[in-house]
């Protein structure tokens, strides 16, 4: 039934569903993991890294974060090669926007923007739609630290807690219960981690394979944000944390 | 017999400068960058003028900060130096995003030429001064360009404003290769504050930024006040 209403994007089921966006949600749901948590210091996005490869040459860009501007970093969950053009599209606008205005554009403009253009893809051309989600973790002055998620059909929502990828479901039912309003950054790195550990498949979270950023003022004196991806040394510190933590809840579990 | 009447402008209309003057001696300014022993200093003047014969801002920085280690100066008509400025932040906005590193000052350089020759044919009316150190060797790197692009590196020193002949002459006598950051400082804002004296259009004080790799001196300079 539904073979004949899927091949164009552009069209309508007889249930009013739009089949290509859901093939292609679909297809960020086998992609790796990413959780993004959001406090009034800071919003922190993890992601678990899927190419492991010891072959790979690492470069100094990494596989699933990426900035967009100085206040404004993007975790990804799915087509990487789409999420490049996708996240180029969104530093264009974003300085566009600070060349028109002067001032860096806030958080929800940009969003929009991205989601504008994902849009399009549902509606005219013919072309298939993108076949990524993003968590936008930034901060501008009219609503400080915000956490956006977006998806193939350009919907997208603000978000104290969100999860996308692989076991997102999973991962936001355990963030319904372990998130706290006025969480610290700390805490909501900790709980990032966790999360993540809970839904990966391996039973030790290995620094290696996890990739975390953040938008979080640059010093106490609270002047500017920055956009930074964690060290590896801040990684290993979490990811050991998170297995002891878990080791000890299994422990106590067995008692 | 009728007597021949000059034709002019009625009493008290004012009289329209740009058929008179240059276009890029309507706002005014003075810039120099120095080489120095593995550091760069660039410094201009604070005057902001309307019009040519009205002082309206003595606070006008003609330089602007790319990044850490690469300054760019911009002389000529006020407005479009303002908009290059903005143009070239946002050129390399997005080269440091894509390329996860700062622009080297000869690479800068050359799009600042280029964003100026896209306007071959209708210009930008200004005309930069690039002064930066490699970001990894540190080695300095200055140039001074027209207002379509064309580069001149030179390994001492650039000048460009309204009064390039007095400035020209000022560093020509009082430049010394290898000077290290505090003399480098001495001579660049002397060379400023006796240049501009004889200008009219550029003046006011002047501000110096020194940019070594590990440090950046920045200091203003108290001249004449007019």
């Amino acid at each position: 039934m539904a073979r004949r209403y899927d091949s164009h994007t552009t069209t309508f089921s007889p249930e009013g569903r739009l089949f290509q966006v859901e093939y292609a949600m679909e297809a960020i749901s086998h992609a790796g993991a990413a959780v993004g948590v959001r406090t009034d210091e800071g919003v922190v996005l993890a992601a678990e890294k899927k190419i492991l490869s010891k072959l790979l040459e690492t470069s100094v860009a990494s596989e699933k974060m990426h900035k967009l501007d100085d206040h404004v970093g993007v975790a990804v969950a799915g087509i990487n090669s789409d999420a490049n053009i996708l996240i180029n599209s969104a530093r264009l606008s974003a300085q566009r926007y600070l060349m028109t205005y002067q001032e860096p554009v806030p958080m929800e403009q940009l969003v929009q923007t991205l989601c504008d253009q994902k849009q399009g893809y549902t509606q005219y051309g013919g072309l298939r739609p993108f076949g990524v989600s993003f968590l936008f973790g930034g901060w501008d002055k009219n609503c400080g630290f915000q956490l956006y998620q977006s998806d193939p059909s350009g919907n997208y929502a603000g978000w104290m807690a969100a999860a996308i990828g692989a076991n997102a479901t999973a991962a936001q039912a355990i963030l319904k219960t372990e998130y706290k309003e006025g969480m610290s950054l700390t805490d909501a790195r900790r709980l990032a981690t966790k999360v993540l550990k809970q839904t990966m498949d391996s039973t030790k979270l290995e620094a290696e394979k996890v990739e975390m950023a953040e938008v979080s003022w640059k010093s106490d004196a609270k002047q500017a944000v920055a956009y930074r991806v964690l060290k590896e040394t801040e990684l290993a510190e979490l990811c050991d944390q998170a297995n002891k933590e878990a080791e000890a809840k299994a422990a106590a579990g067995k008692k | 017999v009728e007597a021949k009447r000059e034709s002019r402008p009625a009493r008290g209309a004012p009289q329209n400068p740009l058929l008179a003057m240059s276009i890029m001696s309507y706002n005014g300014a003075a810039i120099i960058a120095m080489v120095g022993k593995n550091c760069v200093a660039i410094a201009s003047d604070l005057r902001f003028g309307i019009n040519q014969q009205q002082t309206t801002a003595v606070d006008m920085k003609k330089i602007h900060k790319i990044h850490d280690h690469l300054y760019v100066g911009l002389s000529g008509l006020a407005t479009d130096q303002m908009t290059l400025a903005q143009k070239f932040k946002f050129r390399h906005n997005l080269y440091k995003l894509r390329e996860g590193r700062n622009m080297k000052p000869e690479t800068f350089a050359h799009v600042v030429s280029n964003v100026l020759y896209e306007k071959r044919f209708g210009p930008y009316y200004a005309e930069p001064v690039v002064a930066g150190l490699d970001p990894v060797t540190g080695e300095p790197f200055i140039t001074g360009m027209d207002l379509i692009g064309a580069m001149a590196p030179t390994t001492n020193f650039v000048v460009c404003g309204n009064n390039e002949e007095s400035l020209f002459g000022v560093c020509e006598s009082m430049y010394k290769e290898n000077l290290e950051p505090e003399e480098l400082f001495e001579v660049i804002a002397q060379c400023l504050l006796a240049g501009v004296n004889r200008d009219c259009l550029s003046g006011w004080g002047g501000v110096v930024h020194v940019i070594s790799k590990d440090k950046l001196i920045t200091r203003t300079l108290k001249g004449r006040m007019d």
